[in-house]
């Protein structure tokens, strides 16, 4: 139990630092990766909808706080919902394809963006023009697409690494 | 039983982590930058920042070999017109070089102080805005450097300073600016050429753009922007005057009959910020 949660901050704090230094100048078209989104439903797809929103609720936390700005809280709102939903959705997709995780973490990221901006302009913390806004959806979803092959086989080795073994004594 | 209840307990929890989560929109909704959890946030940044620079001095330039990858088509653009600007810069050097020498006369003759306080802070950008929706850097230096909110932060060299953004967020060992091309950054700016006046505003990767300029002044290409002084009721603005903002790229249709609006090209390169100043002394209005 305590590997798996410092397993767990380890990537939090890992996807929050690699975020705001070496991918904040690699971006594509503009538009940074939302790696936090990666990591929730990647853990989701993995682990289940109880730990997706565990992970999704507290990375959501760290990068608002990490933010400072108004609208704490929005982040952690958005993820904990993301890393449930796909954690249910994983248990009714039953396809073996290996490209299954990109999918989901493609939609997923869309699907999550565009719900944080719209929290975040109903609560007045964002006036985006929706151009730009459709923009940042399309452009994390494919960003996190490109990602996912490099980085769910670490996720994966690291989270059933650290996956409690059941003891079975005869 | 057990693992017929296990989909309640989780419904349960993320009923839960929904309900905190709404429970801090609202106490930070309702507290702003001076309530509880905007003290928490800068405790935050005081534990993130110097593990941003260990992870920075890493790999800055990992980053940067990737980042120049991505820019490739727009470096040989950009490459291309430099080199066009070169050829015409030295062609009006000569004419340039009489006109700053009448220039420095009269700088004299005025007694113009000037306007930049040697008073300073040099520190090192350490890390980007985790966000999308915002555009700022977070620096290594804080209250204890004598750095508060609402600093002008500056970057260039000695021929002038860039203005880049202000401080918005302060903790004992860093501080967040928001940057110059944030879309809730504004400046009172003021055209080289015309010495017209304007508001320049923030576009996020955009060019910035300078409105409620006087309607039917005539604006160069490549006219330079720079910051301007003001006081209202003998209280300075946050900038210091004479700080280059950027160059006008381009005349953007204003949308009604009272004002001109421009693109402006920002002088810093975001992209590449290393190390910027943060000015601490406030102009004088005296």
């Amino acid at each position: 139990m305590i590997r798996r949660t410092v397993s767990v901050v380890v990537v939090i704090l890992s996807a929050l630092l690699l975020q705001s230094t070496v991918f904040s100048q690699v971006r594509l078209l503009g538009v940074k990766p939302e790696l936090m989104y990666l990591v929730t439903i990647v853990v989701a797809i993995l682990e289940g909808p109880q730990e997706g929103a565990i992970v999704g609720f507290a990375g959501g936390m760290a990068q608002d706080f990490m933010l400072n700005e108004p609208g704490k809280g929005i982040t952690a709102l958005t993820l904990t919902l993301l890393g449930y939903t796909m954690g249910l959705a994983r248990q009714y997709i039953v396809s073996p394809s290996p490209l299954l995780p990109t999918a989901l973490v493609a939609a997923g990221t869309a699907a999550g963006t565009a719900f944080y901006q719209l929290v975040a302009t109903l609560l007045g913390q964002l006036d985006e023009p929706l151009g730009y806004a459709i923009k940042v959806s399309l452009l994390t979803a494919v960003y996190g697409a490109v990602l996912t092959p490099i980085l769910y086989p670490l996720l994966r080795r690291l989270f059933e690494g650290s996956r409690p073994q059941r003891v079975v004594r005869y | 039983m057990a693992v017929r209840n296990r989909p309640r307990a989780t419904r349960l929890l993320v009923v839960t982590l929904v309900a905190i989560s709404l429970a801090v929109i609202t106490l930070d909704y309702r507290g702003g930058q001076d309530g509880p959890l905007a003290g928490l946030g800068r405790a935050t940044l005081s534990i993130v920042v110097p593990m941003q620079r260990a992870v920075v001095t890493v790999t800055r330039p990992v980053g940067n070999f990737f980042s120049g990858l991505a820019h490739l088509p727009s470096l040989a653009r950009r490459n291309q017109q430099l080199e066009d600007e070169v050829r015409s810069l030295q062609a009006v050097a000569a004419s340039r070089e009489f006109t700053r020498q009448q220039y420095e006369d009269l700088f004299g003759v005025l007694q113009l102080k000037t306007s930049l306080d040697p008073q300073s802070v040099a520190a090192l950008v350490t890390g980007n805005g985790v966000s999308n929706f915002e555009w700022s850097v977070t620096i290594d230096k804080g209250s204890e450097a004598g750095i508060a909110e609402n600093m002008p932060v500056v970057t260039g060299t000695a021929d002038g300073a860039m203005l880049v953004g202000r401080v918005t967020t302060v903790s004992s060992n860093a501080a967040t600016v928001q940057l110059l091309i944030d879309r809730n950054f504004a400046v009172a700016g003021v055209l080289s050429g015309s010495r017209a006046n304007g508001i320049v505003t923030g576009q996020g990767d955009e060019d910035l753009q300078m409105g409620q300029i006087e309607k039917g002044t005539t604006i160069a290409g490549n006219e330079s922007v720079f910051t301007q002084g003001y006081c209202v009721a003998n209280l300075p603005g946050l900038y210091p005057p004479g700080l280059l903002i950027g160059q006008v790229s381009r005349t953007v249709p204003a949308g009604s009959d009272i004002e001109e609006r421009v693109s402006v090209r920002p002088a810093a390169d975001f992209a590449t910020l290393e190390f910027v100043l943060v000015l601490k002394a406030r102009t004088d209005c005296t």
